[in-house]
């Protein structure tokens, strides 16, 4: 093992193995544990309707040329990458720009507004708003409290719920009946839906945010899990584990101005959408204000942002806040699209999706969370839909564990992470400095 | 000299306090004042409990007895035992570290600026809505900042990456975040470790600017004896938890205890 | 029901069916004792939560029950061959379980030690590796599949009746090889070379590096250490309930949640922190509303909680001490 290119070859074929397990037949309980891994090793697959060969022999050819691609990129590439930087280095800098700044968000409405008119199908409409909209919203709030304050919190799904089980009981459609015994127009629930999330924010945070990170990931965790539990529980508050009845749809009666969402999934979009601009706005102008650098004061070194008098509890539980008011406004929203709300949508798995919306993206980066969701959720949508090599849809999570691991691994900062995360993720490798790990410990002088 | 407190605008008042951490005693009965303008300098050998009391005036370690009293330049006096580190720094009490604990991937002005901005109150609706309040203190803030980098002579060096800075360039980083929260006094954690002598020159002659021209009173921890000799104007001399001297540097200079306490003196002084 | 009536007739049921509800707290004790010390030494070792560990356990219970199932079919053990059985599961459950945790060491967290990676990331290569290990075992051996191992011995098979109480077979061997179990890795960490060199790594690293001791060396054995453990763990509990594919994630919390209040970092706070979580969990049934047993669940969540907010030393206080 000691030859650094004999280790990369049994590398790369112990991954090209992997790849053929993950990708081959199931297994189930009528069969023995080999059925499986053999079916995925020996199995005869045709491709392309042109030859036949096991799949062993597939892989391992696809193994090797891999690992040729990888030693011929090695020796010869560095003059190729050199050109495509030199080449893509002009339009970087300028999409980087200020004034180009504007014109990307132009162009950025301007696509999203188009898209009810390019897609024509209302179910694959519905799943944009359902699986790509709320999750662009839930990543959004997440990241404030993990990219922007550094706080890993697993049991944010917990305001996504509040959220939606504060619209349910207003509008009555709960057994415990609501506030004054009278019912309210979902739409008029938005406030109140984020207000609560809010308000539980910052109870949470306060007393679990003086614990240093990792104690703070299994705390929240944990509330998760006691919710996930309680809520499916009590049958009589919230109807335990079928859930509510169905909520009405949003509607407007403004008199002079009427109207109603049914049935539709486009008007639910353009009203995602308005909201989706609005929190990025908000997210934005905070991320590059004093409460924003006092973020990153605390997450770059809490020791020593303290000595500037900046109170870490008070940003934290700001940042808890802050995020849960997107979770709690997806809530309100999914509620007013689905109907139905019950405790399967809230189970703390979620709450991990979510955050692997934001690593996926970048943490940090309100852009990159955006673009991470939308990548991911679409494919697991196409995934999920039109199942290819017999997936289901538990199978994803094998991919998206193998792949925190190797993004982990290879390019932590996300796929478009902020410039300051870059920043920061490549000044600690380097030097083993920096203090992005005190600031997760909270470890004293 | 005598503990003559009352006399001059006393600025720190430490009385009798006594830090234990479990079955060790780090701090014994140690009593101490500082004066305000003044350079004050607290020297011992290593474990003398020098670091302790550094922690303790800043509300990192709290003394089980005894009673530290805070006295900005207005007046106003505050317990400071008990208190937590963010708010004993907003009262007044600016400090540096030993090793500089800059924010490595901020940029040189961000750092300084994150100083000098008011990190009271609840900044997300200001932050929000960015009205004319919000405004003016970003450019107070903004001015300030650029003023400080000035200052520490770091003003070219403003858009570089404060990872990016020398050793040197980040300890006067440090100097200037410090003092751009607008402190009473600044208390240096060992500010010329690792610093050659003509750096050393250098940063003696910016502790009596920070003094002089900023204001701030100055008090060190410091292993270089030439550097407390010639720029303290007090020194207190910490061993074994308490204290065992206190003076002028040539007082503390022909103090027997003292010598004997360091052992290796002589040699201190004849390196750096 | 009034509140208080509630509370007298769980303490009354208590006392009826108290020895009932002692074995089976002992039978599960044992358990979250054993697959708590994995918890307990890696986070000594390395300052991380090894949210993957509740997966080696399954993978382990899978691996014994494939196995005794391979080596007896359908037929029931008695006597020798019962003796022979158990230990053939346990020891396959250790190997398995041992695999799969150094190779999540290798594949999770070495690469991420190697590039000094900040705390985050190997919370987040953990969980993955969690999710990963998790659907693998679901889409290879089935979501619905719930495996027993073969019967080693009959099932159900009680070996006596204390103060009216049935014992059965399974409680015996459980906590006896828990016991057994618990009491090699505790002398291996004590008392044996590579042992204290884990516990020097737990203190200070850098240092236990100078003066030789192998670090990487000693970050695999803990890992191979804990893994075994928990994947005799998981042969034991596959006889009890049978493994599915997400049976680490509640055994692997409570064990978490045992290896906290024994104080993170030391080994036998996890084994005491295991029996009290497992006697509380049992004791708590008659507590549940409406005799939902996942209340005892939110009771474990709750003193999780309550000791990571007030008492994170845990009850015999973190020993090891931890690495930066």
């Amino acid at each position: 093992m000691r030859r650094p290119e004999v280790k990369r070859l049994v590398t790369v074929l112990m991954v090209m193995a992997m790849v053929t397990l993950m990708t081959g037949e199931s297994g189930d309980a009528s069969t023995p544990p080999t059925t499986g891994p053999h079916g995925a090793f020996f199995e005869k697959v045709s491709y392309f309707g042109l030859f036949r060969a096991r799949r062993w022999m597939v892989f391992l050819t696809l193994g090797l040329l891999a690992y040729g691609l990888m030693f011929l990129y090695q020796r010869y590439s560095p003059p190729v990458r050199k050109r495509i930087r030199t080449v893509t280095a002009t339009p970087k800098r300028l999409v980087q720009m200020r004034s180009s700044r504007f014109a990307v968000y132009a162009v950025v409405i301007v696509i999203a507004l188009s898209i009810p008119h390019l897609v024509t199908q209302s179910y694959w409409m519905y799943l944009i708003v359902e699986q790509v909209g709320v999750w662009i919203l839930l990543a959004e709030g997440l990241n404030v409290v993990v990219g922007f304050a550094g706080l890993l919190d697993l049991g944010y799904v917990a305001f996504y719920a509040i959220g939606a089980y504060i619209t349910a009981w207003m509008t009555g459609v709960l057994p415990a009946p609501p506030l004054f015994h009278h019912a309210i127009p979902t739409l008029w629930v938005i406030p109140i839906g984020v207000l609560a999330a809010m308000v539980v924010g910052i109870m949470l945070g306060i007393p679990t945010l003086r614990l240093r990170g990792d104690y703070l990931a299994i705390v929240t965790l944990g509330f998760a899990l006691i919710i996930d539990d309680y809520v499916g529980n009590q049958n009589g508050i919230t109807g335990g584990g079928e859930g509510s009845l169905t909520v009405p749809h949003f509607s407007v009666n403004l008199g002079v101005w009427h109207y109603h969402w049914g049935l539709n999934p486009v008007p639910y979009y353009y009203l995602c959408l308005i909201f989706v601009v609005l929190f990025v706005v908000v997210f934005s102008l905070l991320e590059h204000s004093r409460v924003g650098r006092s973020w990153v004061a605390l997450r770059e070194d809490e020791v020593a942002a303290e000595s500037i008098g900046i109170n870490p509890l008070k940003y934290k539980v700001m940042a808890f806040a802050v995020g849960a008011a997107s979770g709690g406004f997806a809530g309100v929203l999914s509620a007013g699209l689905v109907g139905n709300i019950n405790p399967t949508m809230f189970q703390y798995q979620a709450s991990i999706n979510i955050l692997i919306l934001v690593i996926f993206g970048g943490m940090g980066s309100i852009w990159g969370v955006a673009l991470g969701a939308v990548f991911v959720q679409v494919i697991t949508s196409y995934m999920d839909n039109y199942q290819p090599w017999g997936f289901q849809i538990n199978d994803l999570y094998m991919y998206i564990g193998a792949l925190l691991i190797i993004m982990m691994i290879f390019r932590p900062a996300g796929l478009m992470p902020s410039r300051r995360r870059r920043r920061e993720i490549k000044d600690f490798e380097e030097t083993g400095e920096g203090h992005l790990d005190e600031v997760l410990t909270g470890d004293e002088i | 000299m005598t503990d003559a407190a009352t006399t001059t605008e006393t600025v720190f008042d430490v009385r009798d306090i006594t830090l234990r951490f479990g079955g060790v005693v780090s701090l014994r009965n140690v009593s101490m004042h500082m004066n305000r303008g003044e350079i004050l300098a607290v020297i011992g050998p290593n474990g003398a409990g020098k670091t302790s009391l550094f922690n303790s005036l800043t509300g990192v370690y709290e003394p089980q007895e005894g009673q530290i009293d805070f006295t900005n330049r207005n007046g106003r006096t505050i317990a400071v035992i008990g208190k937590k580190t963010h708010r004993i720094a907003r009262a007044g009490v600016s400090r540096t570290f030993q090793a500089s604990r800059v924010f490595s991937a901020l940029t040189v002005f961000e750092n300084v600026k994150i100083g000098a901005e008011d990190h009271g109150g609840i900044g997300v609706v200001g932050a929000i809505l960015r009205g004319p309040a919000t405004r003016r203190g970003e450019h107070a803030s903004d001015q300030l900042t650029l003023e400080l980098l000035d200052f520490v002579g770091l003003r070219k060096d403003a858009n570089l990456i404060a990872s990016a800075l020398s050793y040197g360039g980040r300890r006067r980083l440090e100097i200037a975040r410090a003092i751009a929260t607008d402190p009473d006094v600044i208390l240096l954690d060992e500010p010329a470790a690792g610093t050659n002598p003509s750096e050393k020159l250098e940063l003696a002659a910016l502790i009596r600017r920070v003094r002089n021209e900023r204001n701030v009173s100055v008090l060190l921890i410091e292993h270089d004896m030439k550097l407390v000799m010639s720029l303290a104007e007090r020194i207190y001399v910490l061993n074994f938890g308490g204290v065992l001297a206190e003076g002028t540097p040539a007082e503390i200079r022909s103090n027997q205890a003292v010598v004997e306490a360091y052992l290796g003196t002589s040699t201190n002084e004849g390196a750096a | 029901m009034g509140f208080a009536h509630f509370w007298l007739s769980g303490f009354d049921q208590i006392r009826v069916s108290f020895w009932a509800y002692l074995f089976v707290g002992l039978q599960n004790g044992a358990l979250y004792a054993m697959i708590a010390v994995g918890y307990t030494l890696v986070y000594g070792v390395l300052g991380l939560i090894n949210f993957a560990h509740g997966d080696v356990f399954m993978w382990g219970g899978f691996g014994a029950a494939f196995l005794t199932r391979g080596i007896l079919g359908p037929s029931v053990a008695t006597g020798w061959a019962t003796v022979g059985l158990v230990f053939a599961g346990l020891i396959m459950g250790g190997l398995v379980s041992i695999l799969v945790a150094v190779g999540v060491e290798r594949v999770a967290y070495r690469p991420l030690r190697r590039r000094h990676a900040p705390k985050l990331a190997f919370l987040i290569s953990a969980i993955g590796a969690s999710y990963f290990l998790e659907t693998l075992a679901g889409k290879e051996f089935g979501y619905g599949t719930n495996l027993f191992p073969a019967q080693v011995f009959p099932v159900g098979q009680t070996m006596f009746t204390v103060f009216n109480t049935p014992v059965r077979t399974l409680t015996i061997i459980t906590v006896v090889a828990g016991a057994a179990t618990l009491v090699v890795a505790d002398r291996l960490v004590r008392a044996t070379k590579l042992g204290r060199g884990i516990r020097a790594v737990a203190q200070d690293s850098e240092t236990s590096s100078l003066m030789g001791v192998n670090i990487e060396k000693t970050i695999t054995l803990t890992f191979i250490v804990g893994g075994a453990l928990a994947g005799a763990a998981g042969f034991m509990y596959s006889l009890q309930s049978g493994i599915e594919w997400n049976s680490g994630v509640e055994l692997g919390i409570y064990a978490f949640t045992a290896a906290v209040l024994g104080g993170i970092g030391n080994l036998r706070g996890a084994a005491l922190g295991g029996m009290v979580i497992g006697l509380f969990g049992s004791f708590a049934v008659p507590f549940a509303f409406e005799g939902n047993t996942q209340w005892v669940e939110i009771y474990t969540f709750l003193i999780l909680i309550g000791v990571l907010i007030f008492r994170p030393t845990g009850i015999l206080g973190e020993k090891l001490g931890r690495t930066a």
